[in-house]
């Protein structure tokens, strides 16, 4: 999978290049809009990851010349830009997702993992773990073919855990995305632990035992 | 105590113009008195020429003596002391029953070589009674007067001030948060208006920009924080995948994952802050604001099972408001999940919306401090460091751009935050 990082700020590319290059990502980058262009132009990719302040032209710009010259790239918004007007605008411009800055890099995976299911492997839709499998048409979790009932939160906790499978992945992180009420103000991030503890005795059940890992109190990882 | 302006003169008027009044009554009186004085003196000289002329024709024919008008004697029986002066006396009408003043003079007179005292006599009486009617009508028309100035000067400083009070009313009117331009007459026809107006509009405008910039300042400052912050995290994400984390860095980096998380959140609050601060929510539809508050209810038992405390719901369905559904959201949110985060263990949370109220009761530690800078800024009912002391003033923010009324109380270990809304 080849994977353009478009961001001026080099502290962060070097983050998010570092976390996909262990995903076994081939990663471009550019911190410029004329260097964007150029890599746009030269090579095709899977997915582009593009901020939206770029010196020398906006991402928004970047963005309306790669669907003008008909590029069918599936491209993740990051920006410290929040507001329902930037939103609209980047997706309108034929964004297929838009992050908010800060973001966790296990939240970026697994947008940048559902984008490139979406737009590429329209077929195979099963995850798989050891024995673990999980259809995200049908949204079933199998273990050996035997089905384990999963409640939304669980599902949705498990599915993010296995995009970001064999990684730490911090609690912080798995609250956010779980979460998908109003996202102002979380009271806690102590229900992470609750659906967790479930999860595991479900898997433990059908004998998926220790698949889930608690890491220092840190966070959460999922291997087989 | 301060009084209004019309009271205040009104006041000074009463107080002032009587005494003055008062004054020029005594010196009408003096005055008055002194002129009937001397009246009387003319007359009783005017009479005692007129009788001695009289008698000087006809010696024989005329009276010696007529009650009230003269007496004329021969020789000289008074003394000179009583001469040439006039004097009261008092004299008896037995039919009448009366004693009635009179002003007397006596001079003494030669005729053929024998001299004679006369003494005129003029009635003091018509003269009192003419002081006296003249001083009442004095009194009335000084009442009159008094009446007159006070009225015409209420109308009139009522006509001066309007300006004055046209201003104080658009001053009173505005509002910083909504950061509008005061509109204020360049021409009230008065001068000191003119300029009055003038200095208030430019100092609103100066205050507006000031206020202007100082949200700029802040928005920027929160966006441009996102960028660092985002750096942060996304390093935090790689150190907690190092192979060779121990029990002890584990720790530490719990500890920046914390602080970290609570500086990000402050920060979205804050944009949200300065976004409700700018208007950039404009957008309202009709919310069915029980809807709301049913699914972030549904929302946290689904999330939080087990660890909540009781919540005692009493939500009448069907409540609409006319407002931005995000803002409502925030609102409902931050004060439900404050009832919860400020509850102590074994507590309850006690909700109630009916069509013009949303009251949330919760126990809780008393708080420490004014109650009244709860809803301010950074200010924290008690030492939490887990919270970012902002969302509550998120909600006082929100309630002020849809004009809700709100109220906070603390009794007996109840926290009690009510909500009136007004746009029904």
């Amino acid at each position: 999978m080849k994977l353009l990082v478009i961001e001026d700020e080099r502290s962060l590319l070097e983050s998010i290049i570092q976390y996909f290059r262990q995903e076994k990502f081939l990663c471009e980058t550019a911190s410029s809009y004329h260097e964007g262009i150029r890599k746009v132009e030269d090579f095709l990719y899977d997915c582009i990851i593009l901020d939206l302040n770029l010196p020398g032209g906006s991402g928004l710009q970047l963005l309306k010349y790669l669907r003008q010259n008909k590029k069918s790239e599936g491209v993740i918004i990051i920006s410290a830009r929040d507001s329902l007007d930037d939103r609209i605008a980047g997706l309108d411009l034929g964004a297929d997702d838009y992050l908010t800055k800060p973001f966790h890099l296990s939240e970026l995976n697994a947008r940048v993992k559902a984008l490139i299911r979406r737009k590429y492997s329209e077929g195979t839709s099963l995850l798989e773990l050891g024995a673990l499998k999980v259809d995200l048409l049908s949204r079933n979790v199998l273990v050996e073919n035997q089905q384990i009932a999963l409640s939304k939160i669980e599902y949705d906790l498990l599915l993010f855990l296995m995009t970001n499978k064999n990684r730490v992945v911090s609690r912080l992180a798995i609250a956010e995305h779980i979460h998908d009420g109003p996202s102002e103000q979380l009271p806690s991030t102590d229900f992470v632990y609750s659906h967790i503890k479930n999860l595991k005795r479900k898997l433990k059940e059908k004998g998926c035992n220790e698949m889930i890992q608690s890491v220092y109190g840190l966070g959460y990882k999922l291997s087989s | 105590m301060s009084k209004s302006l019309q009271q205040k003169n009104t006041r000074y008027l009463l107080i002032w113009l009587p005494l003055v009044l008062l004054i020029g009554t005594i010196l009408f009186i003096v005055l008055m008195s002194m002129h009937a004085r001397h009246m009387q003196e003319q007359q009783l000289e005017l009479k005692q020429e007129n009788i001695w002329n009289a008698f000087m024709a006809k010696p024989e024919t005329i009276a010696w003596h007529i009650t009230g008008e003269y007496d004329l004697v021969k020789g000289t029986p008074f003394s000179n002391n009583w001469l040439n002066k006039p004097r009261d006396t008092t004299i008896y009408y037995a039919d009448k029953m009366e004693r009635v003043a009179f002003g007397l003079l006596t001079e003494r007179h030669l005729f053929n070589g024998q001299s004679y005292q006369l003494t005129t006599y003029i009635s003091s009486k018509e003269i009192r009674h003419m002081i006296i009617k003249a001083i009442i009508a004095e009194v009335f028309i000084f009442v009159l007067i008094l009446g007159a100035i006070v009225i015409i000067n209420r109308k009139s400083s009522g006509l001066l001030w309007r300006p004055f009070y046209d201003t104080m009313k658009k001053v009173k009117a505005y509002d910083i948060i909504q950061n509008q331009a005061l509109q204020l007459k360049e021409q009230t026809g008065i001068f000191e208006f003119n300029q009055l107006n003038q200095e208030i509009t430019s100092l609103i405008q100066n205050v507006n920009q000031a206020y202007r910039n100082q949200r700029q300042f802040v928005e920027n400052a929160s966006h441009e924080l996102q960028t660092p912050l985002a750096i942060i995290r996304s390093k935090l994400d790689l150190l907690i995948n190092s192979p060779d984390l121990t029990a002890e860095t584990a720790d530490l980096l719990a500890d920046i994952t914390d602080a970290t998380e609570r500086l990000s959140q402050m920060n979205r609050n804050l944009l949200l802050l300065t976004k409700i601060d700018n208007n950039q929510f404009p957008e309202r539809t009709r919310i069915n604001v029980s809807d709301v508050m049913e699914k972030l209810l549904a929302y946290y038992q689904e999330y939080y099972d087990g660890d909540l405390p009781v919540i005692n719901k009493s939500v009448q369905p069907g409540i609409y408001l006319m407002a931005n559904a995000s803002l409502i959201e925030i609102l409902i949110n931050n004060l439900v999940t404050n009832s919860i985060v400020h509850n102590i263990p074994n507590g309850h949370v006690d909700i109630r919306l009916t069509h013009n109220e949303l009251i949330i009761e919760n126990t809780g530690h008393s708080i420490t401090g004014d109650p009244e800078q709860l809803f301010e800024r950074f200010k924290k009912g008690r030492e939490q460091s887990q919270t970012t002391g902002l969302g509550l003033s998120l909600v006082k923010q929100i309630c002020h751009s849809y004009q809700f009324d709100l109220q906070y109380s603390y009794a007996e270990a109840i926290h009690r935050v009510r909500v009136v809304f007004a746009n029904l």
